[in-house]
């Protein structure tokens, strides 16, 4: 019974660093301060933090490309050395899609910059070639697949990052702000990739300051702060304490304020959990007295007049 | 050298056989500069202009454009051969300036043709090249020509650097400007000095960052890339034989009833 216990943990556990200690060459604070966490297979995890506060040094440090002064990193319950055959393996199965483009993509066209990964992996050609096809499909890439990576545009580099790490079939994708300096075209197309990405069982973390896009994305958050973890938590709890965010310098996501909002004026059902999205607030909002329910929703008139209450006390929120 | 990148991937013949098209580079260029001759040099000019223009879909006025900036190179560096400062006039031309003659001799006006005309014949063949075959292509053929793959390596790197390299420069320039940087000369000579240094100190930086994005990607000391081939076709081959052929006999019997080269 113990032993099957011990079992199922190993299992959903995919990543588990402990107290790792990491400073970088001529500073004097620590980037990594006794950081300990553990990631759960298939989960969203996004991870939000100031600048500096040690999510990128982390990421590296999952990929083992940097060296932790002292802690261990585990990898689905079994320690990760600093042998060549370690670094391979975890290197397989965690991947990183850097914040810059430019600091990932070397090679001079789409095709070959994909085709790294697999070859390094000890693909054949061959199926190399058949993996990169596959990817380039799935993004919708294929058109500049000939094309060389200085004439894409920053929305083309990130996709294109994305498939260089998303061909190599690791079990946890890194995403450092993937939005970062994209349009809302390619932001929307990085979130649906991140969304696939997840169906297909590939845990995510990724690295972002959009509180409400991580409210609604991630089944976790985790704060990082002084290179430690402050947090670890689901969005809704971890996001409606108030002193925590204060501290981090993160703002609540917009609809969880709006929902306090009304909740506070009794315009939401009792005890309703707090919304993921926008659906889920107004299935939760009370429909006024004098108007037929259907199914839940109010009908479509005064819909409308629900939504502008609702703005309008987003309004008066802001003033 | 931007802007011939840019050309060449829009090249009609970009997916040609890349070793097909280096192949008649240098075959060509070899017959220029073996022949020297006005005949052969016109021959090759003609065909290579056809084959970039007409067979490779490039605008002719961008094809004069460029063939122009080493023509006028060309025409100040063999302004020597033409031109002699002499006491006696000689045979071509002389203009007398005082007690002395600004001439040339028929022997030095073809001496410069026949230089010009075979130095353009020759950067015809190399714009053929470059203005088709991207340069992944031509590290492939490179590649099959067993040069080392480290020396392959660095030209796949300082390509890719080369735009990321000048897109800094260009940004930081543009900061530079927006706050008056280049108000007069000695603030944009001051200017420029600070935008060099900082690119240097970033391309370091950048170099560590690159080697820890290839590391995350299982990097093992060679950069193994997809080869970018395109099979070659048998009338391809056929014409370029043809042509080659054709060129070199021509060189041949110039040599051989001339004695004038």
């Amino acid at each position: 019974m113990k032993l099957s216990e011990d079992h199922n943990i190993d299992r959903e556990i995919l990543l588990e660093a402990e107290r790792l200690f990491y400073t970088y060459e001529g500073e004097s604070t620590p980037a990594l301060n006794g950081l300990s966490l553990t990631i759960k297979r298939g989960k969203k995890i996004a991870c939000m933090g100031a600048n500096g506060s040690g999510k990128s040094t982390f990421f590296l440090c999952c990929n083992g490309i940097y060296t932790p002064s002292s802690g261990s990193l585990y990898l689905s319950g079994r320690p990760v050395g600093r042998t060549k055959k370690d670094l391979l393996m975890l290197r397989r199965k965690v991947g990183i899609v850097f914040q810059d483009p430019d600091r990932q993509l070397f090679a001079a066209s789409v095709r070959q910059e994909i085709s790294f990964g697999p070859l390094n992996l000890g693909f054949s050609e061959e199926e190399t070639r058949r993996r990169v096809d596959a990817v380039m499909e799935e993004l919708g890439i294929t058109a500049y697949a000939h094309k060389p990576v200085h004439a894409l545009s920053g929305g083309q580099k990130k996709l294109v990052s994305i498939a260089d790490i998303l061909v190599m079939e690791p079990e946890l994708i890194i995403l450092d702000e993937p939005a970062a300096a994209l349009d809302p075209f390619y932001t929307e197309m990085v979130h649906q990739i991140t969304r696939r990405i997840t169906e297909r069982g590939i845990t995510v973390m990724m690295a972002t300051h959009d509180v409400n896009y991580a409210y609604e994305w991630a089944d976790e958050i985790i704060l990082f702060d002084e290179g430690r973890i402050l947090r670890q938590g689901h969005p809704a709890g971890l996001f409606s304490d108030h002193a925590l965010l204060k501290k981090t310098h993160l703002t609540p996501p917009m609809l969880l304020t709006v929902f306090h909002q009304l909740q506070s004026r009794n315009l939401i059902r009792e005890k309703s959990p707090a919304p993921r999205n926008m659906e889920e607030l107004k299935s939760r909002l009370t429909s006024p007295p004098d108007t037929q329910e259907q199914n839940g929703f109010p009908a479509s008139p005064p819909d409308t007049q629900e939504q502008n209450s609702c703005l309008a006390q987003q309004e008066e929120l802001s003033i | 050298m931007i802007i011939i990148d840019r050309l060449c991937y829009c090249s009609k013949l970009r997916y040609v056989n890349a070793g097909e098209k280096s192949a008649f580079t240098v075959l060509t260029l070899a017959a220029c500069i073996l022949s020297r001759s006005c005949a052969v040099a016109l021959f090759v000019l003609a065909a290579t202009g056809v084959l970039t223009v007409y067979k490779g879909g490039l605008p002719l006025f961008r094809y004069l454009k460029l063939m122009s900036m080493p023509a006028a190179f060309l025409l100040l560096g063999t302004a020597a051969i033409f031109i002699n400062i002499s006491k006696v006039p000689l045979g071509a031309f002389a203009f007398s300036a005082g007690s002395y003659y600004i001439t040339g001799s028929f022997q030095g006006l073809r001496q410069g043709a026949e230089l010009i005309l075979t130095a353009l014949a020759g950067i015809s063949c190399l714009y053929f090249l470059s203005l088709s075959t991207p340069v992944t292509d031509i590290l492939t053929v490179l590649k099959r020509l067993h040069v080392p793959a480290l020396i392959l390596e660095l030209m796949l790197l300082i390509y890719r650097y080369i735009f990321v390299m000048l897109k800094l420069a260009e940004d930081i320039t543009v900061s530079q400007h927006a706050r008056l940087g280049n108000r007069n000369l000695a603030a944009s000579r001051k200017s420029f000095a600070a935008m060099v240094s900082s690119i240097f100190i970033l391309s370091i930086r950048r170099s560590g960052q690159l080697y820890d994005a290839l590391e995350s990607r299982c990097y093992n000391g060679t950069l193994r890339v997809l080869p970018e081939d395109h099979p070659a076709k048998a009338s391809e081959v056929f014409c370029i034989a043809v042509f080659e052929l054709f060129l070199y006999l021509a060189v041949i019997f110039l040599k051989l009833s001339g004695g004038m080269p």
